[in-house]
């Protein structure tokens, strides 16, 4: 049996672990509510108008953007949008797993969002091509990953989507089919006084630049929307990991502190059957 | 027919009458805002701003329209001052008196 002071020091470690992962978990807790409640606000924005653009799309193929002289590389671009470190949980790795289960090397370029993506391509042996930090701040310019997005003829995205506080899932999406998915109810059967057309609408400067215009919105937000998701779904993967951490450093605790008082008791009924020897050697000694 | 002709006439000026004013002026619901934030949002009596036309200004009772703004300013005429929003890119959309600017899109 180990000696009590030796499990008391390593008890005071597991104490700072609880304490750590505590503090941790209120952290990832209030980032939670916070990215959150931000997500809610932006998509009301994205909604009002994904709205307008489902008015005036004329469009049924989104094409990125792209001008018709404009050839794209015959190759599906992989982005990956992953955390920015560590502490998120098996969220990334889910991420990579699905991404694996896909990918081929001839077909495809990759993309990562966030540091956390390169480490763990890394360790699967695969190589990125382009690498953007996970932005932090609210506003999120997603100019440069378009202009490498409209290079290649498909886009598929790799994100993390948050559905409950314990619950992330790992989604994939082609980039042109979710824009034209979510464009597709303003068909001609669905044409009402709503309509943005040139008949019903002033366009400045004219009704094909603002609509380009919309497309490469479209687009940004899009992918700006698949950002916010996945930093939600993150934050609350890391609540989850830092709240299993924390059940399990205050279990390992309490069993140190059990195996301490045991060593304790231990120690104590050692010293005495001692003593007690000692005690009985005296008496017998004195008897003789 | 007649009757037909009266009763378009009567909603017309129902609908007219809807517009909304302040000090006998009408006004027209104005909302500025980016995705997590909100520059301006109430009644205003006008809206100035830049497109790659040029200058322009957005009145009550303004056809529906449908325009990219250039980097400027977008000045506001509140019911009590002006108020001056300074945007990189952003898309109007007018419709029904109501004014949306979405920056940043």
């Amino acid at each position: 049996m180990r000696r009590p002071l030796e499990i008391k020091a390593q008890e005071a470690g597991a104490r700072s672990v609880v304490s750590l992962t505590s503090a941790l978990e209120s952290i990832s807790s209030m980032q939670i509510a916070k990215t959150k409640n931000k997500v809610l606000i932006s998509n009301q924005f994205f909604d009002e108008v994904w709205n307008i653009y489902k008015q005036i799309r004329v469009d049924v193929m989104f094409n990125y953007g792209r001008s018709i002289d404009e050839t794209p590389l015959d190759k599906e671009l992989l982005i990956l949008i992953t955390a920015k470190g560590g502490l998120s949980g098996d969220i990334d790795n889910r991420l990579i797993r699905k991404f694996m289960e896909h990918y081929d090397e001839n077909k495809n370029d990759v993309l990562v969002i966030g540091h956390h993506g390169t480490t763990k391509l890394k360790q699967a042996h695969v190589d990125y091509t382009y690498y953007f930090d996970l932005p932090e701040h609210d506003y999120v310019n997603v100019d440069p990953l378009m202009d490498i997005t409209r290079k290649y003829a498909k886009s598929r995205i790799y994100y993390q989507n948050y559905i409950s506080l314990s619950q992330q899932e790992i989604k994939d999406v082609d980039l042109s089919e979710v824009v034209s998915s979510k464009g597709r109810v303003a068909d001609m059967a669905t044409v009402s006084d709503d309509m943005v057309t040139e008949k019903t609408y002033i366009f400045e400067p004219n009704s094909y630049a603002v609509a380009a215009y919309l497309e490469n919105s479209i687009l940004r937000l899009t992918i700006s929307q698949f950002i916010y998701d996945s930093r939600l779904a993150q934050v609350a993967s890391r609540f989850k990991a830092m709240s299993a951490a924390k059940e399990r450093s205050i279990a390992n605790a309490a069993s140190l502190h059990m195996e301490y008082n045991r060593a304790k008791r231990s120690q104590v009924d050692t010293r005495l059957k001692e003593s007690m020897a000692g005690l009985k050697k005296l008496r017998a000694g004195g008897a003789q | 027919m007649a009757d037909d002709e009266s009763q378009t006439a009567a909603t017309d000026i129902t609908e007219t009458e809807k517009v909304a004013t302040s000090n006998g002026k009408p006004t027209m619901a104005v909302k500025i805002y980016a995705p997590f934030q909100v520059y301006f949002e109430g009644e205003a009596r006008s809206l100035s701003a830049v497109n790659a036309t040029g200058p322009f200004d957005i009145l009550p009772h303004h056809h529906n329209f449908l325009c990219m703004l250039v980097p400027g300013v977008i000045t506001v005429q509140t019911l009590d001052g002006s108020k001056d929003i300074k945007v990189n890119r952003a898309l109007m959309h007018v419709k029904s008196d109501k004014v949306s600017v979405f920056v940043d899109v």
